[in-house]
């Protein structure tokens, strides 16, 4: 049986590496990411799982960090902004080649979330209408470019086949 | 905005999961998908001493198509059902309501039992599942019972539902033949829970008057609300768009939606008489297709 | 100068690590033995303070220190805000004293092991109010029945003014059409991305203390925390990293930080501070609020004669350590005719505290002012039977009426205005949209397009201040340092603090232009003030792209002419006979002559007497840069839309913006800044609306509550730049603040043609879906005419 417990050890991968900590119950991932793991790309604006800039991958599908506890992710593997980048060359992605390119955005708070969830968007459907993209980033918010940038960044990378 | 403390149980089956829930009483939440009460515990609006997580419940996770209906785990992403080929063909409501809900990182980890147990007068599904006919599955110390959707939304966040029950799955019948679906909301932005949403159903008989008709309202109350009255305007009628509007006004009596940021009382009774007049109109295009 | 990078849209320096998630942001710095804040913050919007009992808290596990005022006034000062003639300003102190008024006010501080602690001690804290009546709204306000909250000064009122040029009466007397409208401009909040915070580390060894924080303006933090914390300057030092967004919010001094800086003060030990997203919603700083009763004189060809306009304004319980509150009423005052006729005009303000947030600067913080006017022009064209678009060109000053000063005193320059809303028009098909709209009509379709022309002051200049009347801060030269390190690679040091405005690529490309050097080898220090020159005003108020050019480009010439006189000093040659060219000087003629800026780095280090004559090593310039006179940016914008007239849902279906920022440094930048601030404007009006009850409890304190615009609700905006040259050497203009400025006013223009059918006139600036079926008629409104304090 599984008696309540307040302290639980936790083992996953992020972003292809074995990470392990011992967290109370009440961490939640964006908190085991940033401060257990000092991973601080991705980024916690609200704690009530509107803002979407704490989004992360676990197990290949978007998930709000800042709603995840930390326990659940026992046994997962997590994708971070910080595990975007090319592995072979070590560079960029071409999706952060792409927004970069575009100017896709300005005080980056929003990026990890947004990158996050057009890497979800770009691996189901590699070719998106400008509709489907503004509709996979609806659930994040930017506050800074009025998102026609961040659109054009994720379009553009589309167009060379991310 | 941090939640306040708990302790984490992790039952392995439903029955550790009920032993949980009759041993902490009022003292335990469930989390299933964590979308809804994750927030309400960091503002700190409920703070359960024990959260009895359901994630290792696997058995909770299927989609299982038989004898003219479909068995949906309470622990089944909304995401999952959104992507149901089999759903998309015989419950068009699921198909046309569901994506509506949110964002996909949201549905990516909301459950449809999370949903339907948090039982917000808001939310898609409740309606969803009254439109549909609905039927949950419940399982408590006493064992396994299934409750009608009409019995099962009793007030806002509150359904039939003992302290030490929790729910297992929901079967949906299948599309009646001939049948047409809609799923209208008026929100602030997509994605928005509803200000008010309006599900339909009519079924055509060979003279093309309609022989059946389901009308839900989402938001207007503090369960979802079957417009029994209207539905007797429409049945044995031809559709017309006089027909609609008389339908639609005689939607709007008996209820007395609520008053929040995002409408008044007057604004939503307004647009359920114009979503209900939508709702059939499109309802009818499907069901004659 | 050899136009390199400047004027193209280059590759932001920022991104490689924005787009990696290395940045830094004050969330991010974690110090060793580092502690973590909460606050114990009132629910009452107004009550006594009775009595407030901490020791539950202070001795629950994990906590290490709780204060309230009583402790707290022992090692912090109180707060003092700027003032200005006739304003009355509130002295208080960081922690609640006596009264609280308004929701969220701190009375306690705890600081524990996690935030979860914290929060969970600060949960203990037993505090008694005696309630009092609270003050809602800017009637309430004034009411002589209503609760004061400042006693001793006898009012809620804190400021007036009144304004006469010219002679309205008789103007008024002689006039076709008289229009009178009251428009209300409802209450916002900034919501940047990232919250409001802070870390401070505090050496008992050294009594050093240093400050990393998320802000606008690293120099008034440090100027102002010096002073209320009686810490010496020399000893405290304040450090800005990333920004994830201001528009003005972190621009004043917090409450908060005091508390936490004296906190880490008495435990030698560094606490930090993160606001959360209730915090900064309810209490980090709201405005827009503001209402203006307008009445309007026009001739029978619709030119106007006279304005009268008075303008009340909701300051909130607490003064801003800023921007005086004055200052937003008499900078509306000042522009309101923007570039159009306007001789007799009439302008009363007032300003009053009530028990809500305090007022803060939020992108364009005088907007109201283009709301306004833009709106009246609509309803007073159609009071004259005049298109919209005909009424505006017939108001605006010809060109050979122009340069003159406005009627408020305002340096004006010829404008391009007549000519973006000309190209507006056209772009949109304007000629054409008439017959569009009727036609759709007659399907049931509605449509509407609404044009907002407006000119803004980037940055702020000498005839403005003076019209205003006064200004917070002295109107100081921008500085700009500018390094040569001993690789030949440049530091620039600058008081400007971007918080996603791209200076430190910006900067870069006008240096690396100046001087001759690849823009890699440049780099823009921000954020630090033990190194960046001392300004007040770090980056805001539309001046990095005038006043920050202009000091870059000063010393970077400077510096140019010093690493030339290098060369030409050891290769004994005329200087003119030198170039700098991709980071390499040569000789004009002579191929073999060739010095890397290495070399010339390792030369002007090493070689006594090379690069100084008083025999110092280096070479280090500074430039301090003021603007001139009338340094405008300008836009038309327009905005087309449909509205379903049944729910009130309305969907913008062309956005266009014809903007005139002077030279740009970075297109693609500017961009941005228009978009964003559009994106503001437009959800300024749809959705957003920071909301008080009837109690003044706070009710959009969530994401859920207060709804900012997702990609599915901004539309595309088509930006197209009208790059004029003003006549001078830094012809780069502000732009950052003018897309909030001119949205409200075209998105709220098109939904009122829209409605034209239903005779609707739209003098509310929000309009929810409910709204604009109550407009339409189809439903009663529920609460008062312009009274928002109320649940919908």
């Amino acid at each position: 049986m599984s008696g309540s417990v307040t302290r639980v050890d936790v083992r996953l991968t992020v972003n292809g590496r074995d990470r392990a900590a011992t967290v109370d119950v009440r961490r939640t991932l964006a908190e085991l990411l940033r401060e257990d793991l000092a991973l601080t790309g991705t980024h916690i604006g609200c704690e009530h799982g509107v803002c979407g800039s704490c989004t992360v991958l676990v197990d290949g599908a978007s998930a709000r960090s800042c709603l995840t506890l930390a326990a659940r992710v026992d046994g997962c593997a997590v994708v971070t902004i910080e595990g975007l980048a090319d592995d072979a060359s070590g560079g960029l992605s071409t999706l952060q080649q792409a927004c970069i390119e575009q100017h896709s955005f300005q005080c980056g708070f929003c990026t990890p979330g947004i990158l996050i969830v057009a890497t979800e968007l770009l691996a189901d459907n590699p070719q998106p209408s400008e509709e489907e993209v503004r509709e996979a980033i609806s659930g994040n918010l930017c506050r800074c470019t009025g998102y026609d940038s961040i659109v054009a960044g994720i379009l553009h990378a589309a167009e060379r086949g991310s | 905005m941090k939640a306040a403390p708990f302790a984490l149980s992790r039952p392995e089956s439903i029955e550790e999961a009920v032993a949980c829930l009759t041993e902490h009483g009022d003292d335990a939440r469930l989390l299933a998908g964590g979308q809804s009460l994750m927030p309400l515990l960091a503002m700190r609006r409920q703070s359960p001493r024990v959260l009895v997580d359901l994630r290792r419940l696997t058995n909770l996770t299927h989609i299982v198509t038989s004898d003219g209906h479909v068995e949906i785990g309470a622990m089944t992403t909304q995401r999952a059902v959104e992507r149901n080929p089999g759903i998309a063909a015989d419950v068009r409501l699921l198909a046309l309501a569901v994506p509506q809900i949110a964002h996909v990182t949201v549905r990516n980890q909301g459950t449809i039992g999370g949903s339907i147990a948090h039982a917000d007068p808001s939310a898609e599904l409740p309606a969803v599942a009254l439109a549909t006919g609905a039927t949950m599955i419940v399982v408590g110390p006493g064992g396994r019972r299934s409750i009608a959707a009409s019995d099962f939304f009793v007030d806002a966040h509150a359904t039939a539902m003992a302290r030490d029950e929790l729910l297992a799955g929901i079967h949906v019948p299948f599309d009646p033949p001939d049948s047409g679906w809609a799923f209208e909301e008026v929100s602030r932005r997509p994605g928005d829970v509803a200000i008010v949403g309006v599900a339909a159903m009519v079924r055509l008989d060979r003279e093309r008057r309609i022989a059946e008709a389901r009308i839900v309202l989402c938001s207007v109350a503090p369960t979802p609300v079957r417009a029994t009255e209207a539905e007797t305007v429409l049945v044995g009628n031809s559709p017309s768009a006089e027909l609609f509007a008389e339908c639609a006004t005689a939607a709007t009596v008996g209820i007395d939606p609520p008053r929040d940021l995002n409408g008044t009382s007057a604004y939503r009774r307004h647009i359920t008489a114009v979503l209900v007049r939508r709702a059939l109109t499109r309802a009818v295009d499907r069901a004659a297709r | 100068m050899i136009q390199r990078v400047t004027g193209t849209s280059v590759q932001r320096v920022e991104d490689p690590r924005i787009l990696t998630g290395r940045g830094r942001y004050v969330d991010d710095v974690a110090l060793p033995g580092m502690l973590h804040a909460a606050f114990v913050r009132s629910p009452h919007a107004h009550a006594r303070l009775r009595s407030i009992d901490v020791a539950a808290a202070r001795s629950y596990p994990g906590v290490h220190l709780v204060l309230t005022d009583s402790e707290l006034r022992e090692h912090a000062g109180d707060m003092t805000a700027n003032g200005s003639a006739g304003l009355f300003v509130a002295t208080y102190s960081a922690l609640a004293r006596d009264v609280v008024r308004m929701v969220g006010e701190p009375v306690a501080i705890v600081v524990a092991e996690s935030r979860n602690v914290a929060e969970d001690a600060a949960a203990l804290v037993r505090v008694e109010y005696e309630l009092l009546a609270a003050v809602v709204d800017m009637d309430d306000a004034m009411d002589d029945a209503s609760p004061v909250l400042y006693p001793e000064h006898g009012s809620n009122v804190i400021y007036r003014s009144e304004h006469r040029y010219g002679d309205t009466a008789t103007a008024f007397a002689g006039a076709a059409h008289v229009v009178r409208e009251r428009f209300l401009q409802h209450r916002q909040t900034n919501a940047p991305m990232e919250c409001r915070g802070i870390v401070v580390d505090h050496s008992p060894g050294t009594q050093a203390m240093e400050i990393h924080t998320s802000h606008q303006s690293p120099h008034a933090v440090r100027f102002t925390l010096a002073m209320i914390l009686r810490q010496p300057m020399h000893l405290l030092r304040v450090r800005c990293g990333d920004i994830g967004g201001s528009f003005g919010q972190k621009g004043g001094i917090n409450r908060e930080d005091v508390a936490v800086c004296a906190s880490a003060r008495l435990l030698g030990r560094p606490v930090k501070w993160i606001e959360d997203r209730a915090e900064n919603l309810a209490v980090a700083g709201q405005a827009r609020e503001e209402r203006l009763d307008v009445e309007a004189a026009i001739d029978a060809d619709g030119r106007v004669l006279a304005v009268r306009v008075r303008m009340v304004m909701d300051t909130g319980a607490y003064p801003q350590l800023g921007f005086p509150a004055s200052g937003y009423t008499n900078v509306v005052r000042s522009l309101f005719p923007a570039a159009y006729r306007l001789e007799h005009y009439d302008f009363d303000a007032v300003a009053v505290a009530t028990n809500k947030a305090t007022y803060v600067p939020y992108r364009g913080p005088w907007e109201a002012e283009t709301w306004v006017r833009e709106r009246l022009f609509d309803v007073l064209a159609r009071a004259a039977g005049i298109d919209p678009v005909e009424f505006r060109l017939r108001n605006l000053w010809a060109d050979d009426e122009l340069p003159r000063q406005s009627v408020t005193g305002v340096e004006l320059i010829k404008f391009s205005q007549r000519e973006t809303l000309l190209r507006a028009a056209a772009y949109v098909g304007y000629d054409t949209f008439r017959a569009e709209q009727a036609s759709a009509r007659s399907r049931g379709v509605h449509l509407g397009i609404g044009f907002c022309n407006f000119i803004e002051p980037a940055p702020f200049f000498p005839s403005l201040i003076k019209a205003i009347g006064f200004m917070a801060a002295p109107r100081t030269p921008q500085e700009a340092q500018l390094r040569v390190e001993p690789d030949g690679t440049l530091s620039l040091f600058t008081s400007q603090m971007p918080h996603g405005q791209g200076h430190e690529t910006t900067l870069a490309q006008l240096v690396a232009d100046e001087v001759g050097v690849e823009r890699s080898s440049v780099r823009v220090v921000a954020g630090d003030t033990g190194v960046t020159p001392f300004n007040f005003v770090g980056t805001g108020g539309s001046r990095a792209a005038t006043l920050a050019s202009g000091a870059t480009i000063g010393v970077a010439r400077q510096v140019r002419d010093r690493i030339l006189r290098l060369a030409a000093d050891m290769w004994e040659i005329d200087p003119a006979d030198l170039d700098l060219v991709d980071g390499n000087i040569i000789a004009k003629g002579v191929p073999s002559r060739k010095l890397s800026m290495a070399a010339v780095g390792v030369l002007a280090h090493t070689r006594p007497g090379l690069a100084n004559s008083d025999g110092s090593l280096g070479i280090e310039e500074h430039h301090a840069y003021i603007s001139g006179e009338a340094t405008w940016s300008q836009s038309t914008h327009c905005c087309v839309v449909e509205v379903d007239v049944e729910t009130g849902q309305v969907r913008i279906v062309r956005y266009v913006v014809v903007e005139d920022c002077g030279r740009m440094i970075n297109p693609a930048i500017v961009d941005g800044q228009v978009r964003g601030g559009v994106a503001q404007g437009i959800a300024g009006v749809l959705f957003e609306r920071a909301a008080y009850g009837p109690d003044g409890g706070f009710l959009s304190a969530s994401f859920h509550d207060y709804l900012l615009p997702t990609a599915n609700d901004i539309p595309h905006i088509e930006v197209i730049h009208r790059e004029s040259d003003p006549d001078d050497d830094v012809p780069f203009r502000g732009v950052g603040e003018g897309g909030a400025i001119g949205a409200p006013a075209a998105l709220t223009n098109a939904i009122e043609d829209a409605l034209a059918p239903f005779g609707v006139t739209i003098r509310d600036q929000h309009l929810p879906p409910h709204r604009i079926v109550e407009l339409c008629g189809a439903i009663v409104s529920e609460v008062g005419e312009s009274r928002f304090h109320q649940g919908a």
